[in-house]
């Protein structure tokens, strides 16, 4: 019976080791299940025999399959717990051997150094036979390999409990002690004669048997659960794989996922149409190759400020393997995959986007150029004026000329003058037409930082010698903290030139008025204020008078400056405005916008 | 080779009035140029028949301004108008004064010369007007006051039975009134009389 049991859960581990190579624990567990069932098929055998020289044989084969067991129950320990100290594993097995040995050459047994008998006894209800003699002194090599098994197992136990091994560890290792340390006590009881009972070792062993096989059994239900487990991981981790590749799939734009060094990982199908390489192409290629030349570096930055600060944006022209380009915005998080650093993240194409963007901007821009025109437009009937006077000239000397040239004698001299007098009028006509393609000229205010009090400079530099000829005082007053200015530097500087020079005009007649003129620039927040007063004749007409255009007091005045001096400021966001002086003359002012310098 | 007739030109643009003069000494007018009003105002009056090529926009006193003096004087010079910039409101109120044209800048020769050649026939004709008035009036104020008083019931077209009536003396003294009247008048007819104490405004 014990060798039945022990014989199919031999099978059992045998077909184990046999589907899986390196479960060598269920080896030794195979090794020591058949040999426990030989031993069991020994010790009925010997239960049975009669004749002296049979039961010496039996015994010999008997041994053989303790030695067996032994070595077995070793190696068992040894792969299953990993705990046994090979010194002990070596002096087990070593004494086991030598006590096969001893019993192979010390024949017929080594147990006992003279047998007096064969006896046959009543052992649990059956007739058997077992040996009565003295034990030889020999046996004490058996029960010292048996105690050192027990050692072993004692110290292979404690040192996994210590490690914290296997649960089932304990168990088996106790189990084996607790075994082995009955058997070496019943196999000494026995072989001195303190009691009548046969050699039923191999009970001992299947006790280690059933237990070792009860663990071995738990150990492959829990490979058995933890396979189960892997299934189902695996099943949700290829639903989850299906899931990003769907969203990968339905993303509005290019997917990627890139390494570190911008080797393409993965990326959708959209990528393929958008980039026009095929995957194969594509994943030769490196983040760079899809960016133009000329903006690779910027990519380069981007991607390495993402990689450092977990996260970044970037829009640069996406180079299309048919040449062409597309402006595309790419938003990129790095991701740690397989320990290494990865980015990954969307790119949309915003090529229509910026088109709109600019096709707006020119709108905006061509919007403001007619504003300006329309405003400007009043002016043309005056610059129509301007440029008809030199015409005019030009066409009645001409046509003088004609006439003169027709007389028999032609005055030479008034033809030369004649002519000296086209050019002239040429130069002034062609003059009109530089101011007036000035005032037209389409564009932005070319902005630059200026600091406000140059301005005031520059423009009173200019106005030098009007304002000595005149005998102007000049008196200049700024506030103490003044910003930097966004403007456009030649039209300010005209704007101011025109309200100097007008001042000083208004302050011809002044009499024994001292002429004085007052330059200010104070900072109010969001504008920076800009004003000129005179103490002159004041102003003539309503406010609104004075800004349009051909509203003039002077006789040679056109009455553009202040109209164009309002467009520039105007052009810069600004605002231009006069106040009339309670005493004498007048102010006028301009406001320009303070534009912080980091917008 | 007859007298040439006189052109004024006032313009402040001294290298225009330079060219204009060119061209209208090439063509054998007089010119006189002024670069402004008041110089043309303060030069001697010219009496004889002429005309002034006027520019309409110039500083102190415009051409419009100086156009409305010479209307007070009763001037017998005719005015065109020459500006750069002139729009039709100004034109009409121009020519509604009696200038005889309103040219734009810049002006073909040929044009500006018709134009003057026609204003100079108008200075003409205006002297010549302005002379046979004068001639009218002087022979009015040699008439006795009985025979001023004759002329205006006559001219109201009364007949002579009934002036004589109004002034309270027999119709025949009215007829040798009359009669001497239209004498000392130099008319022939009863409508050329008329018309004569039309224009000299009698009543």
């Amino acid at each position: 019976m014990t060798a039945a049991a022990a014989l199919t859960l031999a099978g059992v581990h045998g077909f184990v080791w046999l589907r899986q190579k390196k479960q060598m624990a269920s080896l030794m567990f195979c090794l020591m299940a058949a040999s426990t069932a030989g031993m069991a098929g020994c010790e009925l055998w010997m239960m049975n025999l009669a004749d002296m020289q049979s039961y010496a044989h039996a015994l010999q084969w008997y041994n053989l399959m303790r030695w067996l067991v032994t070595l077995a129950l070793v190696g068992f320990i040894h792969f299953y717990l990993g705990s046994g100290r090979p010194w002990l594993e070596l002096t087990v097995c070593g004494l086991r051997t030598l006590s096969l040995l001893l019993n192979f050459i010390f024949s017929p047994m080594v147990y006992y150094s003279s047998i007096d008998e064969l006896v046959h006894i009543s052992f649990l209800g059956t007739q058997v036979t077992i040996v009565e003699g003295i034990p030889s002194p020999l046996s004490i090599v058996g029960q010292l390999s048996l105690l050192v098994l027990a050692a072993y197992l004692v110290d292979a136990t404690w040192r996994s409990s210590l490690r914290g091994n296997k649960p089932g560890a304990l168990r088996v290792g106790l189990s084996a002690v607790f075994f082995v340390l009955a058997l070496s006590i019943q196999m000494m009881f026995s072989l001195w004669g303190i009691i009548d009972m046969p050699i039923v070792a191999s009970l001992f062993f299947t006790g280690i048997i059933v237990v070792m096989g009860i663990e071995l059994s738990e150990d492959m239900l829990r490979a058995a659960r933890l396979a189960d487990e892997l299934r189902i991981r695996e099943s949700e981790l290829r639903e989850e794989r299906k899931l990003t590749d769907a969203i990968f799939e339905s993303a509005p734009g290019m997917l990627y996922l890139q390494s570190a060094t911008g080797k393409m990982v993965r990326w959708n199908s959209q990528h393929e149409r958008v980039t026009g390489f095929s995957n194969s192409e594509t994943s030769q290629m490196r983040a760079e190759d899809f960016c133009v030349e000329a903006e690779r570096e910027i990519l380069k930055e981007a991607r390495s400020i993402a990689l450092a600060k977990g996260g970044n944006e970037v829009e640069f022209d996406l180079a299309r393997q048919d040449g062409q380009m597309a402006r595309h915005f790419f938003r990129m998080v790095p991701v740690d995959i397989g320990g290494e650093p990865h980015l990954v993240g969307i790119g949309i194409d915003v090529t229509s986007q910026r088109a709109l963007a600019a096709e707006t901007e020119k709108q905006r821009e061509q919007m403001a150029h007619i504003a300006r025109v329309a405003s400007v437009s009043e002016l043309s009937s005056s610059l129509a004026h301007e440029i008809n006077q030199p015409l005019a000239i030009i066409l009645s000397n001409a046509q003088a000329a004609q006439r003169l040239m027709a007389h028999e004698q032609p005055d030479l001299n008034e033809l030369r003058e004649i002519l000296e007098d086209i050019v002239t009028a040429d130069i002034r006509a062609a003059d009109v037409i530089k101011r007036l393609r000035s005032i037209l000229r389409q564009g932005k205010p070319v902005l630059e930082s200026i600091s406000p009090p140059t301005l005031f400079d520059q423009a009173l530099g200019m106005a030098q010698s009007d304002l000595k000829e005149a005998g102007v005082e000049v008196t200049r007053r700024h506030s103490k903290k003044l910003p930097t200015l966004q403007a456009d530097r030649i039209p300010i500087e005209q704007v101011l030139l025109n309200l100097i020079k007008n001042a000083c005009e208004a302050m011809q007649d002044n009499g024994s008025r001292e002429k004085l003129l007052s330059l200010s620039c104070v900072n109010e927040g969001i504008w920076l204020r800009f004003s000129v007063r005179d103490n002159g004749h004041g102003l003539q007409g309503n406010d609104q008078e004075i800004f349009q255009a051909f509203h003039t007091t002077k006789p040679n005045g056109l009455g553009l400056g202040l109209t164009i001096c309002q467009t520039i400021i105007r052009a810069h966001g600004g605002n231009l405005w006069c106040d009339r002086n309670k005493s004498h003359g007048a102010t006028f002012h301009f406001q320009l916008p303070i534009v912080p310098e980091n917008l | 080779m007859k007298q040439s007739e006189t052109v004024f030109l006032i313009d402040d643009e001294p290298a225009l009035l330079r060219a204009l003069g060119r061209l209208l000494k090439a063509e054998g007018f007089t010119v006189q140029a002024f670069e402004s009003a008041l110089a043309f105002l303060n030069a001697p009056r010219h009496t004889g028949s002429g005309c002034i090529v006027l520019d309409q926009s110039m500083p102190e006193m415009s051409g419009m301004e100086l156009q409305q003096r010479l209307v007070q004087e009763d001037s017998a010079l005719a005015v065109i108008f020459i500006t750069g910039n002139g729009d039709i409101p100004m034109s009409v109120r121009a020519i509604k004064a009696g200038a005889v044209d309103f040219l734009t800048k810049p002006v073909k020769d040929s044009e500006l010369l018709a134009v003057i050649r026609m204003a100079l026939k108008k200075s003409k004709e205006m002297l010549h007007s302005k002379a046979e008035f004068n001639e009218w009036k002087q022979r009015h104020a040699a008439l006795s006051k009985r025979e001023k008083e004759v002329l205006v019931h006559v001219a109201k077209g009364l007949p002579n039975k009934q002036i004589a009536k109004e002034l309270g003396v027999v119709e025949q003294t009215i007829k040798v009134h009359r009669g001497r009247v239209m004498s000392k008048m130099g008319v022939d007819s009863l409508a050329q009389l008329v018309i004569m104490a039309e224009r000299l405004r009698l009543k």
